[in-house]
């Protein structure tokens, strides 16, 4: 089913390594390919320093992938980038950060903030400018008013909207939302997502979602990629993961979903993962399609158990 | 807790249209703010007014300036005017004189003088002796110490006086005094401004592309850290001569080090902020990440830093003149002054404390100054020195 649909960002055997002090180099996200349809809500998760949102600034180009080739809407946007492609880029991706409070120039204010993309992609009229922004303040739940203050004086979620409203801004495509919740309490966490789900549905967003809390993205995704250690390990459809969980990372993640009752919580059997229950030391495992839509990180052995373990 | 099984009768007598839904057909906006914006820096404001210690220490400061740009030209006196007939006058203003507080009258007193030339109005003219002190008998002579009023002892008139006296030449010292607290400001402030810009420049160079290109500027930073001051002032005024660009340079040549690293750290510090990375994906170019949110972010220290390199170089600028290698007669300065006033620092102590007064003023006031731009810049950093 996924063949017909258009692919926005297709990433293709991305490598990105850090090099520390003396020749030591952290591959942050080892060969890692995905492609992101349109109009969906892609989700990625995996542990603290799995490589999820080194990930999601590569494909932005905060960094510069070692490897691999990054395609966006046709253009190739890994390697040298041209200015237009720049341009290109920095107008239909945007990024939403994980922390609300570092994530706006505290010297700025909101209108500051919001019309900087604007004045980089060379808008001039300040009128034009202005209308821009305050119906973007009045999208996210704001007030014209608010375009004069300072960041310091908004609580978390009004941050975290000022920063999806400067996003938006530019009316992009693809977001790419980097933990845009996990620094907010409960409550706002939902106000924030409800606002995402309502913007991609106004402006016909492609979103890509990091996070490491499962239950939200569960909620938010149409697909799932599950990353350990800078490897895409398991992507699926977000029922189909949770359902027929297949990489045995991706299960020891689900069980440790906390549930409400906690009755069934004391007699849930929590997974560990262990990398060395695989011996790939004869197969050189990939990620392959087990059944159509699913990928996971194996070998040819043990795409034969998954199988026959779906079969049961 | 109340539940509603246990009080179903209660409930259910409430009719259902008295129940209303909160915010039916209403967008859900976040309130107004009923207060001003207050932005970084009108807060810092806020926060430095209420440091008392400081207000007072730039009120200081302000007086002084003003003082250094019309003291010079409040009386008639030049600062290269010479009266060797006059040299060495105690001071005098006329207004204090006349309250008899025995201080800035003209008083001065000449000690060990035979007691018989007292009445002699060829050495003490008429009506210039004020006391006599201390009279004992030497050798069979009689000897006083005798206070005079020195100006009527030089036979001047009252209308001429010199308010601070004169140095060993006759120049009024007034006129050099705020002469020379200019010139020295001007330096130490020049100085710093000049440090500030290169530290700046140099600093925020290193710390924004970092990698190679901040590897080579911090050796070659550290080559001309290396290099004495001293040597490197002589050589200066070997080439350039004595005068205020030897000394601005000698102040420059190193001072801005000090700033650059501080601002290279700062960078350091605030590149990877996330709202220097949200603005990058914008596509914001560099000089508009370093112009307009690092160093914004990072100038409140610079400020600081830079308020309390001014006494330090005012300081040093006071050495460098002791020493013989500052400014030139007859320019004047106030290290200069303090370098002529000690050498008859025990006939003539007057001649060293006006600008002692003045440095020592400069140095604590700049100091309270800095402490409290700095608490006001970072609050965190109170009582840390």
């Amino acid at each position: 089913m996924s063949e017909e649909r258009e692919k926005i960002l297709e990433i293709k055997d991305v490598c990105m390594d850090f090099k520390q002090k003396r020749h030591k180099v952290v591959h942050a996200v080892n060969h890692v390919s995905l492609d992101i349809y349109k109009g969906e809500n892609f989700g990625l998760v995996g542990e603290s320093g799995c490589g999820k949102t080194t990930l999601g600034r590569t494909c932005i180009r905060l960094y510069d992938p070692t490897s691999g080739q990054i395609i966006f809407d046709g253009h190739d946007i890994s390697g040298k980038l041209t200015k237009d492609t720049r341009k290109f880029l920095t107008s239909h991706m945007a990024m939403i950060f994980q922390d609300p409070i570092a994530s706006l120039d505290p010297r700025m204010t909101v209108q500051e903030i919001i019309a900087e993309g604007l004045h980089n992609q060379g808008y001039k009229d300040k009128a034009q400018i202005d209308s821009m922004v305050k119906e973007m303040l009045n999208k996210v739940g704001l007030l014209p008013e608010h375009a004069t203050r300072y960041p310091h004086e908004f609580s978390g979620g009004q941050r975290q909207r000022i920063g999806i409203a400067r996003a938006l801004v530019l009316k992009p495509e693809f977001i790419i939302a980097d933990e845009p919740v996990s620094a907010l309490d409960a409550s706002i966490q939902a106000q924030v997502i409800n606002l995402l789900m309502d913007m991609k549905e106004e402006f016909g967003l492609t979103i890509m979602f990091i996070a490491h809390n499962l239950a939200v993205v569960k909620y938010f995704s149409d697909r799932i990629g599950v990353m350990y250690y800078g490897t895409l390990v398991e992507l699926a459809d977000a029922d189909d993961l949770y359902v027929h969980p297949l990489h045995p990372y991706t299960k020891a993640l689900l069980s440790a979903i906390p549930e409400p009752d906690p009755l069934s919580e004391r007699r849930k059997t929590k997974l560990y993962y262990d990398k060395s229950m695989h011996d790939y030391s004869k197969e050189k495992p990939s990620l392959q399609e087990v059944v159509p839509g699913h990928f996971v990180y194996c070998s040819d052995s043990e795409k034969e158990a998954y199988l026959k373990e779906l079969d049961s | 807790m109340t539940f509603y099984e246990d009080n179903k009768e209660l409930y259910d007598s409430i009719p259902a249209e008295k129940f209303q839904l909160v915010q039916n057909n209403e967008d859900i906006h976040d309130a107004a703010f009923r207060t001003k914006p207050i932005g970084f820096f009108k807060d810092v404001w806020l926060r430095f007014i209420r440091n008392k210690a400081s207000v007072i220490g730039g009120i200081i400061i302000l007086i002084i300036m003003v003082f250094a740009a019309i003291g010079p030209s409040m009386n008639s006196y030049t600062y290269t005017e010479q009266h060797t007939d006059l040299a060495n006058m105690p001071p005098k203003v006329p207004w204090i004189a006349k309250l008899n507080l025995g201080i800035m009258d003209g008083h001065y007193t000449l000690t060990k003088r035979q007691y018989d030339n007292i009445k002699d109005t060829s050495k003490y003219p008429e009506g210039c002796i004020l006391k006599l002190k201390n009279p004992r008998i030497i050798n069979g002579v009689k000897i006083v110490d005798v206070v005079v009023d020195y100006y009527k002892y030089k036979g001047l008139d009252d209308s001429q006086c010199y308010w601070l006296g004169s140095d060993y030449l006759g120049r009024d010292i007034w006129t050099r005094l705020w002469k020379g607290t200019r010139i020295s400001l001007f330096i130490a402030l020049f100085s710093v401004l000049c440090n500030v810009i290169i530290g700046v420049i140099y600093g925020s160079i290193c710390g924004y592309y970092g990698g190679a290109v901040d590897m080579v500027l911090q050796r070659i930073m550290e080559i001309i850290n290396a290099f004495p001051r001293i040597v490197v002032l002589t050589l200066f005024i070997m080439v350039a001569g004595t005068g205020m660009f030897s000394l601005i340079m000698a102040m420059v040549i190193k001072g801005w080090i000090p700033i650059a690293r501080m601002i290279r750290s700062q960078f350091y510090r605030f590149k990877g902020h996330e709202y220097v990375l949200a603005s990058r994906t914008m596509g914001t170019n560099d000089q508009k990440l370093i112009f307009r949110h690092i160093l914004p972010n990072s100038i409140g220290p610079v400020i600081t830093q830079a308020m309390m390199a001014v006494p330090t170089t005012i300081f040093s600028e006071s050495f460098l003149a002791y020493i013989g290698l500052g400014l030139q007669a007859p320019n004047s300065s106030i290290g200069v002054m303090l370098s002529t006033g000690q050498k008859v620092l025990m006939q003539y102590p007057t001649q060293v404390l006006y600008p002692a007064i003045i440095i020592s003023l400069l140095m604590i006031c700049f100091n309270l100054f800095g402490d409290g731009l700095r608490d006001a810049f970072d609050p965190t950093q109170r009582g840390v020195s």
